[in-house]
């Protein structure tokens, strides 16, 4: 944005050639705390919401985790008693622990799943935005909607998958996918996945089309097969957009809280318990906020150290870092 | 060779699309579905298919006031979204001094998940005293980065000779935003609503923790809370969710390219 | 952006769509919404049922139907009730001799929408 300083006076001056220079240079001064008032005042909502709801909470939550305190009881300074507990006692956090990781770890299948759709659309091919539209289709949508979904689909006896696999001969019995311990979790990932694979595609598409064509005209050109062209050219470019996706998978071990609170509501037996879902029932089930904020703390740790992980492993490019 | 190639992916995307749209139909089919939905083996086509779950729905639940309540919200977001983050957008344009910091600020928030501030969001709006209320679900919602840095990259786009012009001509700065900048930025304005809207209309922990009354709750809760208390056989639970999800299909297959532009915006420059 | 523009637009048509559906709903329920179902009993054998009685049943959120009221057929076997405040009704008939019709559930649109039955109650089903 050209706005100089300087060159703004200029262009003040011009316009009112009459005007001796003193008072030019006073109705500049002025302007320019007329202008940083309006600056503070339009940036002041938007700091003002995401101090109380991002920047406080953060805070608050490591305070909060060192702390007893409930909404009755006056605050106790506690050290390190919550983590304690956490850590030692809590078989439930382990579970939930394990399971993020696991719902984390499956988003490069995803990925993987996004990348070929993408490959595919990404051409001359003739319909290419239909089918754009109906993958990402189911992103946009009312996560808790797509729990009932696929608990639906999941069902005993009315449900989709169960009547597909015992009408092709491949199981007798049903399967009660949500209800046992070994098959909830790789349901709900599996739900999810199909929720968040068209983002990821998008993601990627965006990435692809971003790839200067000549690059590909030059390999073509020296005789270089498609599989080199693919591993020398479109993974190295597409980095950036793994890398996002690699965050978006992250973060999404945080917002699979509605799909998992109305597939399985953690369970069977903490099977599916995230460490979103322990944090909000420590919290709001038990009331017991300082142990939810410690788990809190402990999250938004890992979610950090993955990030940064996540950036070293595409070639860590931390300017990218800001987009997720 | 490359006809076959053609042919082969063709067939390759319409079993991915087969895929993706499994589940809207079967949920779409029980909710037309007239017999027990757990008899097995269920049909493929609904043997006489009719449209009254969907009146029992209505009578079974308040709908029309989760509907009304999503849609304040929703509202409000919106509006709030509007105004903040085209007034933030427009500030940042500007040069004044901190502004590496408020921005390193803006982009350090992104890394936030709002999940992990439920606690003490929780312990703020109850300071504020805006529990079950429409404020209070709409107040964390009201303004959103990537949204701030859509409208800074639309107004950037804009000709500064075009601001220049304007000032000469002796308009003040809000002037200038409403007659020559908001109406240069429709593109950006456009994806601010869909945006807003989508996170808003879909935003399930939040209102979960902070409405107390069924009279506040919004359309997640109430499929929720339907799922958790009423026992039917009857399709009536999927026709909910039918009801549920059309508003949100009608309103992104309308507005796709502006919903993408800003995911994509939002997720590639930051 | 001209009006034209904006008015055929499809951001501003489909809700206007939607929203004149939903006037238009609005009006036909209330004008339809009287609560009065009518129809009529016949025998058997096709003739009218007189004195017939027939049993209004509402259905509750518990899926079971409650007895709400009653009244019988007149000379030319029709009857009238005029309270229904239920989306989802049975009715029953007794008929004079005492004995059971064929109960019929009816589902409506909304909640005491006007009826007419079109195909008539039987009562004593039974071909004799």
């Amino acid at each position: 944005m050209n706005t100089a300083p300087p060159q703004r006076a200029g262009v003040a001056g011009s316009a009112d050639a009459v005007a001796p220079p003193v008072r030019a240079a006073d109705w500049y001064r002025r302007k320019r705390t007329r202008e940083a008032m309006l600056v503070a005042c339009f940036l002041l909502p938007s700091l003002m919401i995401f101090f109380l709801y991002r920047i406080l909470p953060l805070g608050w939550n490591v305070i909060l985790s060192f702390e007893y305190w409930s909404p009755l009881k006056a605050a106790r300074f506690a050290g390190l008693d919550n983590y304690a507990e956490m850590f030692l006692e809590d078989d439930v956090f382990w579970q939930a622990l394990t399971n993020t990781l696991i719902f984390i770890l499956a988003s490069p299948i995803a990925i993987l799943l996004a990348l070929a759709v993408a490959l595919a659309v990404n051409s001359d091919l003739k319909g290419a935005a239909i089918y754009r539209t109906i993958i990402f289709l189911s992103y946009p949508l009312m996560s808790v909607a797509v729990g009932i979904v696929w608990r639906w689909l999941y069902d005993e006896r009315g449900g989709f998958i169960n009547f597909v696999l015992r009408g092709t001969g491949l199981i007798k019995e049903p399967i009660p996918f949500l209800q046992s311990f070994g098959w909830a979790l790789p349901s709900v990932i599996l739900a999810d996945i199909w929720q968040v694979v068209g983002f990821y595609m998008i993601i990627l598409l965006t990435g692809l089309q971003s790839i200067p064509q000549h690059l590909y005209e030059a390999a073509r050109i020296d005789g270089a097969p498609a599989s080199a062209r693919f591993l020398r050219i479109t993974l190295p470019m597409l980095r950036p957009s793994l890398f996002i996706c690699a965050v978006i998978g992250i973060l999404n071990s945080f917002t699979a809280f509605d799909l998992v609170y109305v597939m399985t509501g953690g369970g069977p037996a903490h099977a599916t318990e995230l460490l979103v879902t322990h944090i909000y029932n420590m919290g709001f089930g038990e009331t017991r906020f300082d142990y939810a904020a410690a788990l809190t703390v402990v999250q938004f740790t890992l979610l950090v150290i993955l990030t940064f992980l996540a950036n070293r492993a595409v070639g860590g490019n931390a300017g990218s870092v800001e987009s997720a | 060779m490359r006809r076959r190639s053609h042919i082969l992916r063709h067939l390759v995307m319409a079993l991915v699309c087969a895929l993706m749209l499994i589940p809207f139909y079967w949920v779409a089919k029980t909710a037309v579905t007239n017999e027990n939905i757990y008899a097995y083996p269920p049909r493929i086509l609904p043997l006489k298919p009719h449209l009254y779950n969907f009146v029992d729905v209505w009578y079974l639940i308040p709908f029309a006031r989760y509907f009304a309540n999503s849609v304040i919200v929703s509202l409000i977001a919106v509006a709030g979204n509007i105004v903040f983050n085209a007034a933030a957008g427009y500030a940042l344009t500007k040069n004044f001094a901190g502004k590496r910091i408020v921005v390193l600020l803006f982009l350090s928030c992104m890394l936030i998940p709002f999940q992990a501030t439920i606690i003490p969001a929780y312990l703020v709006s109850a300071r504020l005293g805006v529990l079950n209320s429409y404020l209070g679900l709409a107040l964390p919602l009201l303004s959103t980065i990537v949204c701030i840095f859509v409208f800074k990259a639309a107004f950037e786009a804009i000709p500064a000779s075009l601001q220049q012009a304007a000032r000469i001509d002796g308009l003040g700065e809000l002037r200038i935003l409403f007659r020559i900048m908001l109406p240069l930025a429709k593109p950006a304005i456009a994806t601010n609503i869909i945006l807003s809207f989508i996170w808003s209309w879909n935003a399930f922990l939040w209102p979960l923790i902070i409405t107390r009354d069924v009279t506040m709750q919004t359309l997640p809760l109430g499929l929720a809370r339907f799922l958790a208390y009423v026992e039917d056989t009857t399709g009536a639970l999927y026709a909910f969710v039918c009801m549920v999800l059309l508003p949100g299909i009608i309103v992104f297959l309308m507005a796709q390219k502006e919903f993408i532009r800003g995911l994509t915006s939002g997720a590639t420059k930051g | 952006m001209s009006t034209r523009a904006i008015l055929t637009s499809r951001f501003f048509v489909v809700p206007a769509i939607a929203i004149a559906t939903l006037i238009a709903w609005n009006l036909y329920v209330a004008a339809h919404a009287h609560g009065e179902v009518s129809g009529k009993v016949v025998r058997a054998d096709g003739a009218p049922a007189r004195g017939a009685t027939v049993i209004l049943y509402e259905r509750n959120l518990t899926s079971h139907f409650l007895e709400k009221t009653r009244t019988t057929t007149d000379a030319a076997g029709e009857f009238r009730f005029k309270d229904n405040r239920s989306h989802q009704i049975r009715l029953d008939t007794i008929g004079p001799d005492g004995r059971q019709g064929q109960p019929r559930i009816l589902r409506l649109w909304f909640a005491a929408q006007d009826v007419d039955l079109r195909r008539p109650l039987v009562v004593s089903p039974s071909k004799n």
